[in-house]
């Protein structure tokens, strides 16, 4: 395998023709993410205010339920579905715990609303530290956070904050074995790829989540399956997410995805699901330069390999006669290697 | 595009990938000079300039007299472009399975992805929710007109919290179909006039075979120069052109489009549109049954999990893994695709078939045309004598978006030897009877005269380059169905990559169910057809 490049050398000239290597950045400002906020559910944050890790985002009703309410315009106006509502003081006491979001008005009797209501509710923390961009009862909140972030291609589980550790080189795979409770809190990043077991055993010892260069549809199966289970239990636990870097078919974590990782390691970073992305509030690391030379084999029968861009090698023939865009790559001790264009990504 | 001007680009930017072609003026009409396509991310400048460099090194002086002849020159030469975008969501609600039918029906041909929910037996609190997902883009609503005795009950409930999900997101495009479209109405006056979304009143799934709804949805999703339309557009134009009845089918990244035209002296020929999101090469809707799908059209021995994973692959770097049994499973995805195209368009079959189906879209890329035109005759099972061609360098939809007819007209005519690579005929009899023999086929073109016998079951190929036409005579035991109900047919047919088709296999086809056996058919006749499969 090819050792990637971290430089800082002074930027060459570019030729023309890299841009015809498709480019994934490693970095991102001004990500928005997004926490469901289904009916029922109490926003606990306003437009435009900031929030901090562990600050309360919403409140959840576990086991929502609708209950036919009585409702008066009073002061504060008509009512509206998606506001909140609870019983005047004084009011019997059947209706007395209710509480919760007016949905809509039932049909043809005046003053009588249904309201989604719920036994028991939980808070959930800010897993990341920003600003409320939008809340939208119903639907959602909108968080832009403070910090950069690196996308992935996909997540499973809930969004989690915690301390970032190495626990294999980027080429392993963590086994059920290897995790204890000594990783409670942490974010651990596990190499090439884990199984549902390994999964599974990191959130009973408390770990808050993984990052993985590859899950395969299996084990992503088996973890939901899983996850739903959990969740549908009465008791409240806490956020655990799979963060998946490349995709279902086994290959190492990209080198500068590497260094970055490394970089951080030991500090507290955020793992959202939607969209999935690791955020680092930390020191800018916007000075992890890249050789614009260096590029990734992202599929094919190279995938997972790294080297440096030669040159374009024009409209090549490759397996079952594919005429295709290539360009010359050398790994390491091994001759120039045509590949195809669509198989190859830079970072930037 | 102005005869003054000496070259210009198309671009077709979608989702997956954009495809970008050099169109030059030479010898005073429009030739296509180069085209080539790259992952979507990739600036089309990077693309103009490799194909300006390569028009340069293969004719530098129609280069320099078109003004290419330098580094960067291709960068601000004028073009015509289109785009195609992942499609939105619509939640189509109504009382009851029977009426939310036909408006799904015509609302997943209209290139929305289709989310159906009926309030009979429903939790009121999981419909709510679902129309209250960020993820939904509009919501249409309908009743029959007038309701039904079924639906009574419902009416008041389906309005109240349609309503209400406008009050929650007043931004929230409302359309309101069948009995529930009166002006002034009742569940009108529910919707707040002066919110920021607009409230629309739409006609009744059965009015116009739905065609009337579904354009009012295409509308509705907006996206100027949105490229399945113009893929449309520019259908009708190349049936006036070729003065022939056309069908193309798109299959892109996150759709696919079916769309038809036929040619009448002194009008302007009419496209049919039909824009499918769940046809897509990958649906985000995936599941096991689509997996099923493209398990049953796999010529290689790949297990389902593997399977499973490398079109998860696909689905996030679409361009990748484009050879060797990459190329397999993409076309074997592009079948199943295909099948999807063809089963939620079921008018398009009613009509007269056409004489040439042209294949479009990026799930086409990599596999050699002969391939495609096999592709095509697998899923596209109407008997009849037809063309097949191939939109390679994805001219089509740019051609489409230029609003002039004329000019469009013009540029189609001058192209029109450069649009399509010719993929070959398909002679497809349905009605066979099983046997040894259903007849003979006589071949008269420049290779001299050649006969057939006509195995029912079988796939002939008859060499007939690109460029070559022949005529062919089928003298039959017994009346099949072509077209017409015949015994003794003759007519002339087109050459291509694949040459002549004679597919005496059933109509429909009928695979074994056994996937081995299957497989083992399906890459037989696919090996004939793919001469560098194992290269």
């Amino acid at each position: 395998m090819t050792e990637t490049r971290t430089t800082t050398e002074a930027p060459a000239a570019t030729p023309a023709w890299l841009d015809e290597v498709p480019v994934r950045r490693l970095l991102e400002d001004g990500l928005e993410t997004r926490f469901p906020l289904p009916p029922g559910d109490r926003p606990l944050v306003e437009p435009g205010a900031a929030v901090l890790p562990g600050d309360p985002l919403l409140e959840h009703i576990r086991g929502r339920r609708i209950h036919d309410v009585e409702v008066h315009a009073g002061d504060a106006g008509r009512p509206m579905p998606g506001s909140r509502w609870a019983p005047a003081p004084g009011r019997r006491r059947r209706d007395r715990e209710l509480e919760g979001e007016l949905l809509a008005p039932v049909p043809g009797k005046n003053d009588r609303w249904r309201l989604v209501t719920g036994d028991h509710r939980v808070v959930l923390p800010s897993p990341v530290a920003g600003l409320v961009t939008e809340v939208r009862p119903g639907a959602e909140i909108c968080v832009r956070p403070h910090g950069r972030a690196l996308r992935a291609a996909f997540a499973a589980g809930s969004a989690a904050r915690g301390r970032l550790e190495l626990a294999t080189d980027p080429f392993g795979e963590l086994r059920p074995g290897g995790i204890d409770v000594g990783r409670a809190g942490s974010i651990l990043v596990v190499g090439s790829r884990i199984d549902a077991e390994a999964l599974t055993r990191a959130r009973a010892m408390g770990v808050r989540g993984i990052v993985v260069a590859t899950l395969p549809g299996k084990e992503l199966r088996d973890f939901q399956a899983s996850e739903r289970r959990q969740r549908a239990a009465l008791h409240a636990i806490p956020p655990f997410g799979v963060l998946v870097l490349e995709g279902a078919i086994r290959r190492p974590i990209p080198g500068p995805v590497t260094a970055l990782l490394e970089r951080f390691a030991g500090q507290e970073v955020a793992l959202l699901v939607d969209p999935p992305a690791l955020v680092f509030e930390g020191e800018d690391p916007a000075s992890v330069e890249i050789d614009r030379a260096w590029v990734r084999i992202r599929s094919g029968p190279n995938a997972g390999a790294e080297g440096r861009l030669l040159g374009p090698a024009g409209l090549r023939r490759f397996a079952a006669g594919v005429q295709l865009e290539a360009a010359f790559v050398e790994l390491e001790g091994e001759p120039p290697l045509a590949v195809p264009l669509g198989d190859l990504e830079r970072y930037a | 595009m102005s005869s003054e001007q000496p070259v210009f680009a198309t671009v077709d930017r979608g989702t997956a990938t954009v495809a970008v072609a050099l169109v030059g003026r030479v010898d005073a009409r429009w030739r296509l000079l180069g085209s080539t396509a790259a992952p979507a991310g990739v600036p089309q400048e990077a693309l103009l300039e490799r194909l300006r460099r390569r028009l340069a090194a293969t004719d530098a002086s129609l280069a320099a007299d078109l003004g290419l002849g330098s580094v960067g020159a291709a960068a601000g030469i004028p073009g015509v472009a289109c785009s195609t975008s992942p499609a939105p969501e619509l939640a189509v609600v109504a009382a009851t399975e029977r009426v939310v039918r036909p408006l799904v029906a015509a609302a997943s041909m209209a290139g929305w992805r289709v989310r159906p929910l009926v309030l009979d037996g429903a939790e009121i609190l999981a419909v709510a929710t679902a129309l209250a997902d960020p993820r939904v883009g509009a919501v249409l609503a309908g009743a029959s007109d007038p309701p039904g005795a079924d639906e009574h009950p419902l009416i008041a409930d389906l309005g109240a919290l349609v309503a209400a999900t406008t009050e929650r997101r007043p931004d929230l495009v409302a359309v309101l179909a069948g009995g529930l479209a009166e002006p002034g109405g009742r569940t009108e006056g529910l919707f707040r006039p002066d919110r920021p979304g607009p409230t629309v009143l739409a006609p009744s799934p059965a009015a116009g075979g739905g065609e009337p709804l579904r354009a009012l949805l295409d509308g509705l999703r907006g996206g100027a120069h949105d490229g399945r339309r113009a893929l449309a557009t520019a259908t009708g134009t190349l049936a006036d052109v070729l003065q022939r009845r056309i069908e193309v089918v798109e299959i892109g990244q996150t759709g696919a489009a079916r769309t038809a035209a036929a040619w009448t002296a002194g009008a302007a020929a009419v496209p049919r549109v039909a824009i499918v999101p769940e046809a897509a090469l990958l649906p985000l809707s995936f599941s096991d049954a689509h997996l099923d799908a493209v398990m049953g059209w796999l010529t290689i021995p790949l297990d389902r999990l593997r399977v499973r994973d490398r079109l998860r692959e696909l689905a996030l770097a679409p361009w990748g893994d484009a050879t060797g049994d990459g190329a397999l499973l993409r076309l074997a995805a592009a079948r199943a695709a295909l099948a999807r195209l063809a089963a939620a368009t079921p008018d398009f079959d009613g009509q007269p078939g056409p004489d040439l189906v042209v294949a479009a879209g990026g799930a086409w890329n990599g596999a050699p045309g002969s391939a495609v035109a096999l592709a095509l005759a697998d899923v596209l099972r109407r008997p009849g004598v037809r063309a097949a061609g191939l939109d390679h360098a994805r001219l089509l939809a740019p051609l489409g978006t230029i609003e002039d007819a004329e000019e469009r007209h013009a540029v189609i005519a001058d192209l029109r030897d450069d649009l399509l690579v010719p993929l070959g005929s398909v002679l497809m009899p349905a009605g066979l009877r099983p046997g040894r023999s259903a007849g003979r086929l006589e071949i008269r073109g420049q290779g001299g005269p050649a006969e057939l016998d006509l195995v029912p079951g079988g796939l002939e190929l008859v060499d007939l380059p690109p460029g070559g036409r022949a005529v062919v005579e089928l003298q039959l035991r017994d009346p099949v169905r072509l077209g017409l109900r015949t015994r003794h047919v003759a007519m002339e047919v087109a050459g291509g990559l694949g040459g002549l088709l004679v597919d005496l296999r059933d109509v429909p086809l009928q695979l074994p169910e056994r996937l081995e056996r299957r497989r083992e058919l399906l890459a037989s006749w696919q090996a004939a057809l793919w001469p560098d499969l194992e290269t």
